[in-house]
């Protein structure tokens, strides 16, 4: 089993060398990979009705933290449970930053620190707040990093439980159970576009780049990438911060598009439903991440109308609460089931066009392969 | 001295809960390998089986008691045929998410033909009594919780180092392609960690139906998330580190309740897990659990 290279690395050995080249090339894959949304973006603006633009844009927040996501648990292949607990800090700190004077003398006028007489401007705002997330996932991942996988998984979980405990707490500075509202709403469907593109190509960039490589290495064969020399726990660490800035960005988004926020909504149904749109999708890949969140956004729109009691043939059937629940968790397991690589499978949306319009066999030899990759990891 | 010991029995209480759970994940993963993210809906279903069995006329608080048990056993059983045996051979990960995914689903199934508020079930409130031993105030449930953990955990160290299947087991924590090549069926010895953590599950039930008097969906969920946070603790795997780990937990909780000022009670957990957090960045294998470098034999 050690002498054959891990898949990802044999993968990775049929792109080009130089750095410069690989990173257009990521570029180029990453903005190929967010087409599909920008073209159903286009076609929701332009023929759907304002209800659905709106979904759109929540869609959109769920991409940015898919993407985040991916960021971690797809290349270190570490099941994270707690990446909400990031896009919950995001939206917060912009909430508690950027909220006017006038509604902070409602809503919190005892905040501790003076921060009750303190408002920014939003875009201050916001890159204080990624600041702050970037902080926090810096010090968590100080700890993640060393952990080996399920004690990794078990600590992400124990952050966003003390997290959401934290906020639920603290009603000094996070006013608790109840809304925090009167955030100024200065995001729009363009600019969610925007933000979502530039995710999924910093996403790309780096599970092309060299770490992203050498980490995906390290998960499929720890101790043949660490023969190679692969600082691991230095790539988790990473990976980690990346991922959680990713997803402090879609909660930053998601504060400045509703303006009013509360600590259940980044609890437990924000993690399973995010989990699931990846799983669907495919973990390995960025594509995956925007395949699953198209996918089950679509189907769990369906089910929330089945679920609010439809009428069916003049006969108005009865509310079904729980019905999307079972509906995320049967696609958790049925994916992991029959389709643990998802719907996307290994590889990216260009690289199966590529692989589609090339005449070459799709798998090339794996021994020159295991040669290129070593040369390419060093 | 009083609330000293009433605060003491409260830990012991809740430990030898939180080590029943625990155990019952350290069965499962010693074996398969299978981070059981479902096992709280083990508990949840044992306790709706109860439920139902008493909208159909059950009275007696013993059947209850020997039906919660079965139940949990038979269902534990049954997640791993319907469930886990797809993703037997797959990465951690993958039986990780899939039980992940159980878990959800079983608790939304009760949201969907049950109802997400909690349902009364007082058939065993009985059990729920106060002793009163000279100056003492002493929960019954919490002296019954502890020494049915104690006898239980007892049970479970003789079955696994007395009887043929306890041994293949043991051996199959270590090596399961070797027990297999002893002609011992891989279902059978599978089954049988299933069914005792079932049981241990069960057995937890029972204790949470008589303290909370009532049934909700997600009554499992965080207590198997402390059971983990538990088995963390420990050294992921190694049972004895569940049990002591549970107990750990279980005097961490008690005593920054003590320690914490009413205001901050909501913090509580908040506290419990920095504390975890922080004890995982000195030992990050847990207290007894064994440090693996990269490389090293499986033994």
């Amino acid at each position: 089993m050690a002498t054959e290279a891990p898949a990802a690395v044999r993968q990775q050995a049929r792109t080009p060398s130089g750095s410069g080249r690989s990173l257009a090339r990521a570029t180029l894959g990453g903005i190929v990979i967010a087409l599909p949304v920008l073209v159903l973006a286009a076609v929701i603006l332009w023929f759907a009705p304002t209800y659905y633009v709106r979904l759109a844009t929540v869609a959109l927040v769920n991409l940015i933290i898919v993407v985040g996501l991916q960021t971690f648990m797809g290349n270190s292949n570490t099941a994270h449970l707690g990446h909400s607990a990031f896009v919950a800090i995001g939206a917060y700190a912009v909430a508690i930053l950027a909220t006017p004077l006038n509604m902070k003398k409602l809503s919190i006028p005892d905040a501790p620190f003076g921060l009750s007489h303190v408002v920014l401007d939003p875009v201050v705002a916001g890159a204080v707040a990624l600041l702050v997330v970037g902080v926090l996932a810096a010090v968590t991942g100080r700890i993640i990093a060393r952990l080996s996988g399920i004690a990794a998984t078990i600590v992400s979980l124990a952050f966003l439980i003390v997290t959401h405990s934290t906020i639920l707490n603290w009603t000094d500075l996070f006013k608790g159970n109840q809304g925090f509202f009167g955030i100024p709403r200065v995001v729009d469907i363009y600019w969610m576009l925007a933000f979502a593109t530039l995710s999924i190509v910093a996403a790309r960039i780096f599970k092309d780049s060299k770490y992203g490589l050498q980490l995906r290495a390290s998960a499929q064969s720890p101790q043949a990438a660490a023969a190679f020399g692969v600082n691991a726990k230095g790539l988790r660490f990473g990976a980690w911060i990346l991922s959680g800035l990713i997803c402090g960005l879609a909660g930053i988004l998601y504060a400045y598009f509703v303006g009013t926020i509360s600590p259940r909504v980044f609890y437990f149904h924000q993690v399973m439903m995010t989990l699931a749109m990846l799983i669907l999708g495919g973990m390995g890949t960025v594509t995956g991440a925007v395949t699953g969140v198209i996918a089950l956004s679509v189907l769990l729109e369906f089910i929330r109308g089945i679920e609010s009691g439809v009428t069916v043939a003049g006969i108005q059937l009865p509310q079904v609460l729980g019905l999307s629940g079972v509906a995320l968790g049967a696609v958790i397991v049925l994916s992991m089931a029959f389709r643990p690589d998802g719907i996307a499978g290994r590889y990216e949306l260009d690289e199966q066009i590529a692989r589609l319009f090339s005449r070459r066999p799709p798998a090339s030899d794996p021994s020159t392969a295991t040669v290129e990759a070593s040369r390419e990891l060093l | 001295m009083d609330y000293f010991l009433q605060q003491l029995l409260n830990a012991l209480a809740f430990g030898a809960e939180y080590s029943l759970v625990a155990l019952g994940l350290a069965v499962v993963f010693s074996i398969m390998g299978l981070v059981n993210f479902a096992h709280g809906e083990i508990i949840a279903v044992s306790a709706y089986t109860v439920l139902f069995a008493v909208a159909l006329g059950l009275q007696s608080p013993l059947l209850a008691i020997l039906l919660a048990v079965v139940a949990a056993g038979v269902v534990a059983i049954a997640f791993e045929r319907v469930a886990f045996r797809p993703v037997r051979n797959a990465p951690v990960t993958t039986g990780l998410l899939t039980a992940f995914g159980v878990s959800i689903v079983v608790q939304n199934l009760f949201v969907l033909f049950v109802s997400p508020k909690p349902q009364a079930v007082s058939i065993l409130n009985g059990i729920n009594q106060i002793w009163f031993v000279g100056p003492l105030a002493i929960s019954a449930l919490q002296v019954m919780e502890l020494v049915v953990a104690a006898v239980t955990i007892v049970a479970l160290v003789l079955f696994l180092n007395k009887s043929t299947l306890g041994l293949a087991m043991r051996a199959a924590s270590r090596d399961f392609a070797t027990v297999r090549l002893m002609g011992v069926k891989a279902n059978r010895v599978i089954a049988a960690a299933f069914a005792i953590s079932g049981t241990l599950a069960g057995i937890a039930a029972v204790f949470i139906i008589a303290r909370r008097g009532s049934v909700t969906p997600d009554m499992g969920f965080s207590l198997v998330l402390k059971a983990f946070v538990a088995c963390v603790i420990g050294g992921f795997g190694s049972l004895a580190g569940a049990a002591a780990g549970g107990m750990l937990l279980g005097f961490i909780e008690v005593g920054l309740l003590v320690a914490l000022p009413q205001e901050y009670g909501g913090l509580r957990d908040t506290f419990t897990y920095l504390l975890i957090i922080a004890l995982l960045v000195y030992r990050p294998e847990g207290l007894l659990g064994r440090k693996v470098e990269l490389g090293d034999k499986e033994i």
